[in-house]
């Protein structure tokens, strides 16, 4: 497991719908703010990067030092932005694939407004069982 | 674009050029100085020159033209290379000066996207930026490795004061004075020299210069010494010196005492002179060095075979790795290559520098001498760039080179951002933005924070301009400036640069980018002393629900540090803390509907309504004639609220924080204007205009604190817990006529913030809202009419929880608090089941005791106001002699019985009219209590027939304690209406001492119950049969009076209720069951005294028709020795139908085997309180004592006794009425007997009418006989 791992996912508005850090590193204060630097900023190669590709995975797209920005992005252009410092680009992607189909689920939801924030206990607490597993 | 006008090739154009190295005695320099200059600083601003136009001839035998040419003038002494950390104070200067520019800047608003879209390039990257990245580079000046820094030429100055003028030129050029790189072999000490004489005009004539200059020609060479004369003005800084100065000052030229000698011909003087110099002696120096050295290099590597042995050769002689490579000096061939190349470089010819520069690349790399090769691929790189010919080769190279100087450690580092910079530049001139922002962000990793924080500035910057622009980018790499700027203690740049991404992030929805730029924001501002900024921006911060505890208290504690540094109290427009929840504001203002309480208005209008119907003249009435509506119309469309009445304001509001937060003097901000003239046109304009108003009154919030004497103000001070939520609730009290209007809340923050915010009345919401009725919507102004008369009541001693069944005396208390009396008033209530207004009378009496049955004449009181058919609600009339006067109060009891367990909401509206004329005509008081019932007692009865005696019912009456904790004593069970008696059943006469049932207790009870009409015997009156029974000791005599008012209500209630439910086939009979609560030793007094239980609609499990009873004798004397006893019976048929109905009558004489296992009553009477007692044997048992022949005919199974006269009989019984029908029975033993051999069969005959309906099933049917017992002795 990656000691750094940030992941949230972005709404198709650029507002962060889901946040968590799911590293094995103890959570810092300063460093969330951090993180969400990083993975603002790379929404920018994002934008450009998502319409040249067929691809949902987009691999690595951005990094920043040691830290790396892998992007997955949705048919409804939702993102999901993972921040980590591991090297396994499979795991990465069945994460992402994973969280795809909770996400899902998630929209599926006649109670859930898209766009708006994921609060649901039982998706977090998959997420992280997911990361545990493939990050 | 040719890339030598690009910035790039600008820059090399100026920065690559060759250097003159300057030697010069004290007294030269003196010379010098007294202009305040020193000689590198007399000459620097004509070493430029634009147009020199002198034609070149390289290795190639093409000559070509030079426009524009520099040569660097250099003292001996500073060619060296640069301490690093000299170096680096140098630049901070360049750094710092730009703040002081910066600080007008941060005092206006930060800039917007629009504007830094629209600014050109030059704009964004400032001139001091360029002036750092020259700076930067320059401290890499005269490094080993590269040799364009390498003097090409000494100039030796020499004053014409000095004594021995040729020797001291010998002496200056001595090599313990020149600089290492001279001496230590590194460059070639043999280079062009070229010797002045420097002649001061102020100190003599010219004649010694020329004798010198002269003397000098002889010893050291014709053409290479000069002669310059300085100092030809005669007074200091004369008006026209000060002009010929002026072209001059652009170049770098200052003086900085303004004492100037220097005339214009002085300046023309030392101008022919460096134009001289440069285009007779250096370049020409260079073209024979190129020349010469071309043709080493060709006679040594050029060719096939010279590269063969060069290859062999190097392999052979495998050098020892150092850390920079071997040491070459300069009469090694790779540094004449390199002297070739940058001598080629300089004189512009790079395709030679280039083939060169690729030449020596090769050498390097093998030699492994890295530095010297990146430094190499560095210029190769250039050559490419400036020759445009293939720009990936020029990347390639500037890679190679960069990643090369990365790859050698520390040494290489400040090369490695040279090569970056210019990589970047190289990029940008090409308009790769976004790469060369990447190699700024990289060059920015190798730096120390100072650095990093303008290359960062500078990535942020290429960001920008890539196409499309990446703003988020952009703001992050201004962010990790700013933090380098902040840790380098610029803090203005710091503030700066946050300033400039503000635009990004505003309105981010990534809260922890948000709050970590305002922060920083805010906290430089504050420390730069600007706080208004600072606090504005910490104002963004303060309410940040999301971060932990500890950042919000440094947060807050910031804010509220540098709020006191302020000084005063300042208003915050919309402040986060606390935050108010808009959607939850509610405005309570009472017009002719008055609330009892603040939680009876929350009950939905529609209820009231409802209620009310009944109560409250329709509009219609109101308005006796059109002019009546005048005033009413001219309100419709505001809300009407009373002069002196307060009208409040309920809001919610939430501590977003961990932190507790103090909160002081909530109030409103209110409007009250009198002027009733425009109050008409102003009503419907402040309806529209509310939006507007709002935006004009914003800045001055002071002007609504003036309207003191109109209208009084609540204020309330708080603290509320970290991440509490508290509902307030805001009072303003008009005190004249006029319209009031809510404009907003403003409260003070921990003494410190006022905050204000006001009210946001959407007109669209406005009309939604209009339809749901005015007490909802959120109608800002309200009208203010005169002070009318009001009642304020209560309940006294309401519960809130009770016990199912408790019955209690309550007082209505009713106060006018105004100075009119009111009159008429009507009371209606919602549910009469739980609330019963009792009557004047019932005030004085002490309770229970007022129930209980004084005196036998009283009983028969029949109330009759409760007669109306209307069980939804109870209108009350009070006695229309009843009114209210100023001040004073009115009791009235109201009765209160718990009906039934469960949350019961009940609603009180009272209506009360005005005893003078107003605007208003009535008014009403609407009351709302909610109440818990908690379940008691479960009573439940199950009568069944007695088959002992007609129209005599067993009843057993099973009652459970479901309280957990108390105990009751059961006192009275009465039954409804005089028809029925009630009566203990003889056998169990103790009844009476179980009385108390206990918690979670069931007990049962068994009563007889008579019909005393249809018997009408003697017993009724002997006063046996009363309709009361006492349940406990000693209460026989003070029993309840059940058919009094405040109970026979109750009762009427619950039998309409109950009867809903009830589906019995005929319903018989109602109890009341009165128990009183027993004080334990834990609880001594109850708040309950009397419970009284009502089961209504009680009916027999009994389902036949009719109704058969056996009589006759029950024991008989008979001398069997004489003859056979005859017995006679009668067989009793009552008809409980209102059928008539044919019943047969059949006697059999065999007992039949199933008579024991088929039970007639079997099923219904599981439950039922009457169960036949075989006594079969009984009967044996007897008979076997008495006689043993009995025994013998019981056992030949012949039935001991016989039916005589018929044995089948057929009456038909008219509807509720009696038949006997006669029986003969012969015994021929003494025993005991049961007579139960006999079957009735019956038919309903459905009398004519279309009465056959439900019953079906039991228009026909059959019983067998009860069992009936004769005892037949032998008489003696």
């Amino acid at each position: 497991m990656a000691s750094t791992a940030c992941f949230v996912i972005v709404s198709k508005n650029d507002i962060p719908i889901y946040e968590a850090e799911v590293g094995s590193a103890p959570k810092k204060e300063d460093l969330s703010y951090h993180h969400q630097f990083i993975l603002h900023a790379a929404l920018d190669v994002v934008q450009d990067l998502a319409w040249t590709t067929n691809a949902m995975f987009l691999k690595s797209v951005d990094r920043f030092n040691d830290l790396v920005v892998s992007v997955y992005v949705t048919a409804g252009h939702t993102r999901f932005m993972l921040l980590h410092d591991s090297r396994s680009e499979d795991g990465i992607k069945s994460f992402f694939q994973e969280v795809h189909e909770l996400y899902i689920k998630i929209f599926l939801n006649p109670l859930y407004l898209p766009g708006s924030r994921i609060t649901s206990s039982h998706f977090d607490t998959k997420v992280r069982a997911l990361a545990r597993k493939y990050l | 674009m040719d890339p030598l006008r690009s910035y790039l090739g600008r820059l090399l154009l100026e920065e690559i050029t060759p250097v003159v190295m300057v030697l010069s005695t004290p007294l030269a320099e003196a010379t010098c100085r007294k202009n305040g200059l020193s000689f590198v600083d007399m000459l620097s601003p004509f070493s430029l020159f634009k147009k020199i136009d002198v034609p070149v001839r390289t290795a190639s035998e093409v000559p070509y033209r030079l426009q524009m040419f520099k040569i660097r003038m250099v003292y001996a002494s500073d060619v060296r290379k640069e301490d690093c950390e000299v170096a680096d104070e140098r630049i901070k200067p360049v750094v710092s000066e730009a703040n002081e520019k910066a600080l007008p800047d941060l005092l206006s608003d930060p800039p917007q996207v629009e504007d830094v879209l629209g600014k050109p390039e030059a704009e964004l990257c400032p001139l001091w930026i360029k002036k750092f990245n020259r700076e930067l580079m320059r401290t890499l000046s005269f490094s080993e490795h590269e040799t364009f820094d390498h003097p090409v030429a000494c100039l030796l100055v020499v004053s014409s004061m000095d004594k021995e003028p040729v020797n001291k030129f010998v002496d200056l050029f001595n090599t313990n004075q020149l600089p290492s790189l001279l001496n230590e072999g590194i460059m070639d000490p043999q280079i062009l020299k070229h010797y002045l004489v420097l002649h001061d005009q102020q100190e003599g004539p010219q004649d010694i210069a020329v004798n010198v200059l002269a003397e000098m020609r002889s010893t050291l060479g014709l053409n290479d010494c000069k002669l310059l004369c300085i100092n030809s003005s005669t007074e200091a800084g004369g008006s026209n010196a000060e002009n010929s100065w002026l072209p001059y000052k652009a170049l770098g030229l200052n003086n900085h005492d303004g004492s100037c000698f220097l005339s214009v011909d002085d300046l023309n003087e030392i101008k022919d002179f460096m134009q001289d110099f440069v285009s007779n002696h250096i370049i020409p120096y260079m073209e024979q060095k190129i020349r010469v050295l071309n043709q080493q290099v060709a006679q040594t590597r050029k060719g096939f075979r010279n590269q063969i042995k060069n290859l062999w050769w190097r392999k052979r002689d495998d050098v020892p790795e150092a850390s920079n490579g071997p040491m070459y000096t300069f009469t090694s061939i790779e540094s004449q290559i390199r002297v070739l190349g940058d001598f080629a470089f300089m004189l512009r010819d790079y395709e030679l520098a280039l083939s060169n520069y690729r030449l020596l690349a090769t050498d390097y790399k093998l030699d492994k001498a890295w530095k010297r090769f990146a430094g190499v691929q560095e210029m190769s790189g250039l050559c490419y760039f400036i020759l445009d010919q293939s720009r990936k080769d020029a990347e390639y190279c500037m890679e190679n080179a960069f990643s090369t100087y990365l790859r050698i450690g520390s040494s290489g580092q400040r090369n490695a951002t040279r090569c970056g910079l210019w990589w970047a530049e190289m990029l940008k001139t090409r308009g790769q933005y976004r790469e060369a922002s990447n190699v700024y962000f990289r060059v920015s990793n190798e730096e120390p924070s100072l650095h990093s924080a303008v290359l960062l500035e500078q990535a942020a910057c290429c960001y920008l301009l890539s196409n499309p622009p990446m703003l988020r980018k952009y703001g992050f790499h201004l962010i990790l400036a700013g933090n380098s700027y902040y840790m380098s203690d610029q803090k203005q740049h710091a503030v700066r640069v946050y300033r400039n991404a503000l635009f990004v992030y505003k309105q981010n929805p990534w809260s922890y980018i948000n709050n970590h730029v305002h922060f920083n924001v805010g906290r430089w501002y504050g420390v730069l002393g600007i706080l208004d900024v600072a606090i504005k921006h910490l104002l963004e911060v303060i309410a940040c629900s999301h971060q932990s505890l500890t950042t919000q208290n440094m947060f807050l504690t910031d804010f509220f540090h540098y709020v006191q540094s302020m000084g005063k109290k300042f208003d915050v427009y919309k402040l986060q803390l606390p935050v108010f929840n808009m959607s939850s504001l509610k405005v309570i203002y009472e017009d002719h509907r008055t609330y009892a309480s603040d939680a009876d208005v929350s009950v939905s209008e529609s209820t009231w309504q409802e209620l009310e119907e009944e109560l409250i003249p329709s509009s219609s009435i109101v308005r006796t004639n059109w002019l009546d509506t005048q005033p009413m119309r001219k309100y419709k469309d505001s809300c009407i609220c009373v002069a002196g009445e307060a009208v409040k304001l309920n809001v919610e509001l939430k501590n977003p924080l961990q932190i507790p937060v103090a909160v002081s003097g909530i109030s409103l901000i209110c409007q009250l204007s009198t002027t009733l003239d425009a109050l008409s046109s102003d009503v419907s304009g402040l309806d529209l205009g509310g939006g507007e108003d709002k935006v004009n009154t914003e800045p001055s919030i002071s002007m609504f604190e003036t309207d003191g004497d109109k209208f009084t103000l609540s204020k309330l001070d708080i603290v509320l817990g970290g991440g509490e939520s508290k509902r307030v609730q805001l009072d303003v009290t008009p005190k004249v006529e006029g319209i009031l209007k809510l404009v907003g809340i403003r409260w003070t923050l921990s003494e410190s913030v006022v905050g204000y915010q006001y009210f946001e009345f959407d007109a669209q919401k406005k009309i939604k809202k209009g339809k749901r009725g005015p007490r909802r919507s959120l109608n800002n102004s309200l009208v203010v009419i005169k002070g009318l008369p009001k009642l304020t009541g209560s309940i006294d001693r309401m519960p809130t929880k009770a016990f199912a069944g408790d019955l209690k005396l309550l007082t209505l208390n009713l106060r006018n608090h105004s100075e009119y009396a009111v009159k008429g008033i009507k009371m209606k209530l919602s549910s009469p089941r739980f609330l019963i207004p009792g009557d004047s009378l019932d005030i004085g009496l002490e309770f229970p005791d007022c129930l209980k049955r004084h005196m036998q004449s009283e009983s028969s009181v029949v109330s009759s106001k409760t007669m109306k058919e209307n069980f939804k609600s109870l209108l009350f009339a009070f006695p229309q002699d009843i009114e209210i006067q100023a001040g004073a109060a009115l009791s009235w009891p109201i009765w209160f019985h718990a009906a039934t367990p469960g949350n019961i909401s009940l609603y009180i509206s009272l209506y009360y009219e005005m005893g003078s004329s107003s605007d208003i005509k009535y008014r009403t008081l609407r009351m709302h209590f909610n109440l818990e019932v908690l379940p008691s007692l479960n009573v439940s009865f199950s009568i069944s027939t007695s088959s002992s005696r007609l129209r005599e019912y067993i009843v057993r009456m099973d009652v459970m304690n479901k309280t957990p904790s108390e105990s009751f004593v059961l006192h009275q069970l009465s039954c409804v209406g005089g028809k029925w008696a009630v009566s203990a059943l003889p056998s169990c006469s103790s009844i009476n001492s179980v009385g108390t049932v206990s918690e979670n207790q069931a007990v049962s009870y068994f009563f007889k119950i008579k019909d005393c009409e249809a018997d009408s015997c003697k017993e009724a009156e002997s006063g046996s049969c009363t309709s009361d029974m006492a349940l406990c000791p000693g209460s026989s005599t003070d029993l309840f009076d059940i058919a009094r008012s405040p109970l026979a209500d109750f009762h009427y209630q619950e039998r309409y209720r109950q009867g809903k439910v009830a589906q019995g086939p005929c319903s018989l009979l109602d109890f009341v069951l009165i128990s009183k609560a027993v004080g334990n030793s834990s609880k001594p007094t109850p708040d309950f005294e009397l419970l009284s239980h009502h089961t209504c609609h009680c009916s027999s499990l009994s389902q036949n028709p009719i109704w058969w009873l056996m009589e006759g004798p029950r024991t008989i004397s008979h001398d069997f020795s004489k003859s056979y006893c005859e017995v006679n019976l009668q067989l009793v048929i009552h008809n409980s139908e209102a059928h008539k109905i044919l019943v047969r009558v059949v006697t059999f004489d065999v007992m039949p085997e199933k008579s024991q296992t088929v039970h007639p009553h079997d099923s219904n009477s599981a439950q039922g309180g009457w169960y036949d007692v075989s006594l079969e044997n009984d009967v044996k048992a007897i008979s076997s004592s008495k006689s043993t022949h009995q025994e013998k005919q019981s056992s030949k199974s012949i039935s001991p006794y016989v039916w005589c006269s018929l044995s089948c009989a057929q009456t038909e019984l008219q509807p509720d009425s009696c038949a006997r029908v006669p029986l003969k029975v012969c015994i021929f033993a003494p025993g005991t007997y049961n007579f139960s051999n006999y079957e009735l069969q019956w038919k309903v005959h459905p009398s004519e009418g279309p009465h056959v309906d439900e019953n079906e099933k039991l228009l026909s049917g059959g019983g067998l006989g009860h069992p009936f017992y004769v005892t037949v002795l032998q008489s003696v």
